[in-house]
């Protein structure tokens, strides 16, 4: 990297540093404690600063010195607070002397925090210095002699308690006290410890040399991290310069208000139908049995009106009808087929029934109570209805879904024209070129077609159907023009423009997912 | 719509008719001619020669078999009707059925004829029953309307009689039984009493069918005896009956069978039905019976419908090579249905039909033509605007199921008993989870919360959609509504951060509101206020209460408002 580069992008820390390192002249170099002291760092950011700059090779080190340094175990750190065994043993001889009482290594070992270990090596040190006698029984006897061990041991408690100090720094007998009891391989009980502390002294290399001197004749300006409101306002930024940042790092995650990617591809759906003059028409999730099958001429004792495939209602059980007039119509094209033309179904119509409450099953309920209201001719209308169907749940059966109908009224409308509609939603809605129509079943339409097309990533695959209402359901309705019925399967679409395989998982409830779902529609 | 097995070697047969030999064909081929009869291959064996065919038009039910799909195709292919004499000659017929007095209250019809002449394979059973169980199983509601016996015929005595008889004192071995045993017992044992025992529920005499010579046949329509209701391969002549509760039906189910087996080459021999009272088909009636009435249709009538001009004579073939019957008169046809059939309800049966017969390929696409404008209701407009400003405040878009249960909608909102707590509830439950619509919208995104602590924070939802409020004065004894949900969860999650976003949603929306404090259980007391416009509530706002937090596990704060668009414009 440039010279200029690194410059450019060396964190004040590292400036610090390098500044400091130069102020010495001749140039020396500094131990790491000298530098932190002199560059006025905490010893963390000292240690992060001179990282950064030997992998930049802007300093290097000098010498590595290794020091053996003196500090106190946890039981060093009691003896300090209380007293070494060598103290308590020389003590309770002393005081056995006065007393005139026996003192045996037995009773000294039965003392509390006193072990076996500890009373032998202190007996031991204390009656090679002369300060002891044992005699006979294990009896101890004071000689009245001082030991140096007792009295040196004390202030260096003291003051290795204070600071941890290099063990040079003591004089050789001192030395030797803490060789004596420091902690070593076999003997961890000892009040001092002796570590190797590496001290490190940093030069400049040429190149940080070189740096500082850019540093330098880049004059006093100073750098900053962040723009702020203060230094655009008084235009001080210009006597300052911008950090560089490391922008090749990963991006941090951010949470954004976005559309359901499902809610999206309905909305493309939508966005289309609108486009090709089709009105929207709302209902409700609740719907007498009336509209939702008997309307669209589904006998009464229809298998898709078994308990075990339509939702009803628990309380109300049966809607409250004030006007019974297009109950009965309805009713006598079931029985006879009315005014229709019809023989129809031939059993006598429950209006009983046509009251009863259930969760709309089909989307065309909506498309039955348009009928009723007097629609324009000629008229597109489509819904997008949430529908219910009693089904197990599984990998492709969901208990509510939604379902994209619609209906087409015009006098031109016919088999022909009807094919035509299927054609436009090939194109339009799977961009679609191949289409193939199949004959199909629905107890509402007559004759009734299936779309298949050639999507251009699933290849063959149903995408509706459809077909002319029969007179049966237009004309009790009011509507005497021909009427194409129309639907969507738009699932299979949508699970793979949102690349899942479960139907379950278009209302699933894990917001990781959703978050991170792309629609590719 | 029922799904079926059949075998390629007994249908290649049966297309080229049964005394000539086979002409394999290929599954494409089957594939295409199954257009023919809104069938679709669902599966090929090649091993075993089975192909699945679903069937697709629950009113042709002589579609439901081998036999009607190979005569449906074999009709187009040779442009002429398979005569069935026995349903259009006068017959004499030999045997009689005695119909009891006393059957009306139970099961009032029955239909019968013999076969003879066909020796039944091993695959021809397995379609004789495979049919005989769709038939009663879908066309005849579980055995309901219609079901359906067969026998062996040289076991018989004529004449047969149709009676009740008291289940406790009457007894045979049944199919599947290797004991005698009373009714009474069949139906509390017998694994088809237990199924379709519940059809006779309440009757103290049920039907019987019993030879002259005091042999029981069956106990209809439950189960056949063992001793003479088990036909087996190698049987050549047998006794076929239906009985049920609707005549037409039941004799189109005998119609659709006794074709059957003339197809596989049996000779038919139609039986008289004799009632103690009158039917709607007289008091004797001889089965098979040609039920066929005939309908006039005007040609423009056909030719509207589909948008061609075909004439006379294109309409008379397409028809003829369907099976119908059919003499042209001045611009219009005189057609008749097969005698099999009984699904002409309106011309524009037959209009589907034509189509059908030359193929829907044969049919242009025209776009229709006439401009219309489109556009959405003001409800989507509304809720769309809402749902683009929700996104522009930060909002993750959530979309749930509205079939939930109480204890999600209510019980852990702790309102179970109060206004805001009362849902529309579904009468036959699969399952509790699935057992009502949601009422408002809260709890639909508190789902998410409980199953996302491990997305990182903050959360900001929002779903709009429709509810169900029950309403006594509707209609339908409940509103559907849209309404707008929100949350938003992190650990300081605060009242003001979600009032700030309803109150810049207002102000985009263009209204008017003020929050009305409301002591509500979902939220922390003093925590919570009604949205109103106008003085009219409209909403909630507040934070949830931890309680509610609690029974969710949900280890987070959250606050929430829930929203309602159609009351925001009025719709209500």
């Amino acid at each position: 990297m440039e010279i200029s580069n690194i410059i450019d992008s060396l964190h004040p820390l590292e400036i610090k540093v390098l500044m400091t390192l130069s102020a010495r002249q001749p140039a020396v170099a500094l131990k790491s404690e000298e530098l932190a002291i002199a560059a006025e760092l905490e010893p963390s950011q000292l240690s992060m600063a001179v990282e950064w700059l030997l992998a930049k090779a802007l300093i290097e080190i000098q010498a590595e010195i290794v020091t053996p340094v003196v500090s106190l175990t946890k039981i060093g750190e009691e003896y300090y607070q209380t007293a070494a065994p060598i103290e308590r043993i020389l003590a309770s001889a002393r005081d056995a002397a006065g007393t005139g009482k026996r003192l045996t290594i037995g009773d000294l070992q039965t003392q509390p925090g006193l072990d076996p270990s500890d009373v032998s090596k202190a007996v031991g040190r204390l009656k090679k210095e002369g300060v002891l006698l044992i005699i006979q029984g294990g009896c101890i006897e004071t000689t009245g002699r001082s030991s140096p061990t007792a009295e040196a041991l004390r202030p260096l408690l003291e003051e290795v308690h204070e600071s941890s100090r290099e063990l040079a720094s003591f004089s050789p007998e001192r030395q030797q006290l803490i060789e004596d009891y420091s902690v070593k391989r076999g003997n961890a009980k000892e009040p001092f410890r002796v570590d190797e502390r590496v001290t490190r002294s940093f030069v400049l290399s040429p190149s940080g040399t070189s740096a500082v001197e850019q540093l330098m004749n880049q004059g006093l300006v100073e750098e900053v991290s962040q723009l702020s409101p203060e230094l655009l306002k008084d235009g001080s930024w210009r006597q300052k310069r911008f950090r560089k940042y490391t922008i090749s790092l990963r991006a941090p995650r951010v949470g954004t208000g976005k559309k359901h990617p499902y809610r999206e591809f309905l909305d493309t759906v939508k966005a289309k139908l609108v486009s090709m003059g089709f009105q929207e028409m709302r209902g409700a999730l609740v719907e007498t049995e009336f509209w939702n099958m008997d309307a669209l001429f589904m006998p009464q004792f229809h298998p898709a009106r078994d308990i075990h495939d339509v939702y009803f209602v628990k309380q109300p059980t049966h809607a409250a009808m004030a006007d019974e007039s297009i109950l009965s119509k309805v009713g006598n094209v079931h029985e006879n087929g009315g005014k229709t033309g019809s023989s129809g179904w031939g059993y006598a119509f429950d209006l009983q029934r046509a009251k009863r409450l259930v969760l709309r099953s089909q989307g065309t309920a909506v498309s039955a109570r348009t009928l009723a209201a007097s629609p324009n001719i000629p008229g597109k209308y489509f819904s997008i209805a949430r529908c219910f169907r009693y089904d197990q749940v599984d990998a492709t059966h969901a208990t509510d879904f939604f379902q994209v109908e619609g209906i087409v009224l015009g006098e031109d409308i016919n088999f022909r024209t009807l094919l035509g509609l299927l054609n436009l939603f090939a194109h339009e809605v799977a961009q679609a070129k191949e289409v193939k129509f199949l004959p199909a079943y629905f107890p509402f339409t007559e004759p009734s077609v299936e779309l298949h097309v050639r999507h251009p990533r699933l290849g063959w695959m149903e995408l509706g159907g459809a077909g002319l209402f029969r007179p049966e359901v237009t004309v009790p309705l009011g509507v005497t023009a021909p009427v194409i019925a129309w639907g969507l399967g738009l699932d299979r679409m949508a699970m793979v423009a949102l690349g899942i395989h479960d139907i379950r998982e278009l209302f699933t409830d894990n917001l990781e997912l959703i978050r991170t779902t792309r629609g590719l529609f | 719509m029922p799904t079926i097995t059949i075998f390629k070697d007994d249908f290649e047969s049966l297309l080229t008719g049964a005394r000539t030999t086979n002409r394999p064909v290929s599954i494409e081929q089957v594939e295409e001619w199954l257009m023919l009869v809104k069938g679709e291959l669902k599966g090929h064996n090649p091993e075993t020669g089975e192909l699945r065919v679903e069937l697709q038009d629950s009113n042709r039910p002589d579609l439901w078999c081998c036999e009607g799909i190979a005569r449906q195709i074999r009709i187009k292919q040779q442009g002429k009707m398979t005569p069935y004499p026995f349903l259009t000659e006068k017959v004499k017929p030999k045997a009689k059925v005695i119909v009891k007095p006393g059957m009306e209250q139970v099961r009032p019809y029955v239909a019968a004829c013999a076969a003879r002449g066909y020796q039944v394979t091993s695959k021809g059973l397995a379609q004789l029953i495979q049919t005989q169980e769709k038939l009663a199983e879908i066309f005849g509601h579980k055995r309901k309307t219609v079901s359906i016996g067969i026998y062996q015929l040289p076991k018989i005595t004529f004449p047969v009689t149709y009676e009740l008889v008291k289940p406790g004192e009457t007894r045979f071995t049944p199919l599947g039984m290797e004991t005698v045993m009373t009714l009474a017992e069949m139906l509390m044992v017998h694994p088809k009493g237990v199924e379709y025992g519940g059809i006779l529920a309440g009757a103290n005499l049920v039907p019987i069918l019993r030879d002259a010579a005091n042999q029981l046949l069956s106990f209809p329509p439950i189960i056949n005896s063992r001793e003479v209701g088990e036909v087996q391969v190698g049987d050549d002549q047998l006794f076929v009956e239906v009985t049920g509760t609707d005549l037409p039906m039941v004799v189109l189910t005998l119609n659709i069978f006794s074709t059957n087996l003339a197809d596989r080459g049996a000779t038919i021999e139609p039986i008289i039905v004799e009632y103690s009272k009158r039917t709607s088909l007289g008091k004797r009636v001889t089965t098979p019976k040609d039920l066929r009435k005939s309908k006039t249709i005007p040609i423009p009538t056909i030719e509207h419908a589909l948008g061609q001009e075909l004439g006379i004579k294109v309409v008379k073939q397409a028809l003829e090579d369907y099976g119908y019957e059919v003499s042209a008169g001045k611009g219009s046809v005189r057609v008749k249905l097969p005698p099999y059939r009984q699904d002409l309800m309106h011309t524009m049966d037959v209009v589907e039909d034509v189509a059908m017969s030359r193929g829907y390929a044969e049919f242009t696409p025209v776009m229709p033509a006439q401009f219309t404008v489109g556009g959405l209701s003001r409800i989507e407009q509304v809720s769309d605007r809402a749902r683009e400003l929700m996104v522009g405040l930060g909002f993750q878009e959530i979309i749930s199921n509205i079939l939930g249960s109480p204890e999600q909608y209510s019980g852990h909102m702790r309102i179970d008993e109060t206004e805001w707590g009362q849902t529309v509830k579904v009468d036959n439950v699969m399952t509790l989870s699935f057992s009502c619509l949601r009422q408002w919208m809260v709890p639909s995104l508190l789902r998410i919360e409980a199953a996302s602590s491990r997305a990182f924070y903050p959360h900001r939802l929002f779903e709009a959609g429709d509810v169900a409020i029950p309403d006594a004065a509707h209609e339908v004894g409940s509103r559907t509504e849209t309404v707008l949900g929100a949350v938003i969860a992190h650990a300081s999650a605060h009242f003001s951060e979600i009032h700030s976003c309803l109150d810049t949603l207002f102000y985009h929306l263009g209204k008017e509101y003020r929050l009305e404090p409301v002591p509500h259980p979902s939220f922390l007391e003093g925590r919570a206020g009604r949205i109103l416009i106008e003085d009219k509530a409209i909403g909630i706002i507040g934070e949830i209460h931890p309680e509610v937090l609690e029974r969710w596990q949900i280890a987070m704060p959250v606050v929430a408002f829930d929203l309602n668009l159609s009351q925001l414009i009025g719709q209500a």
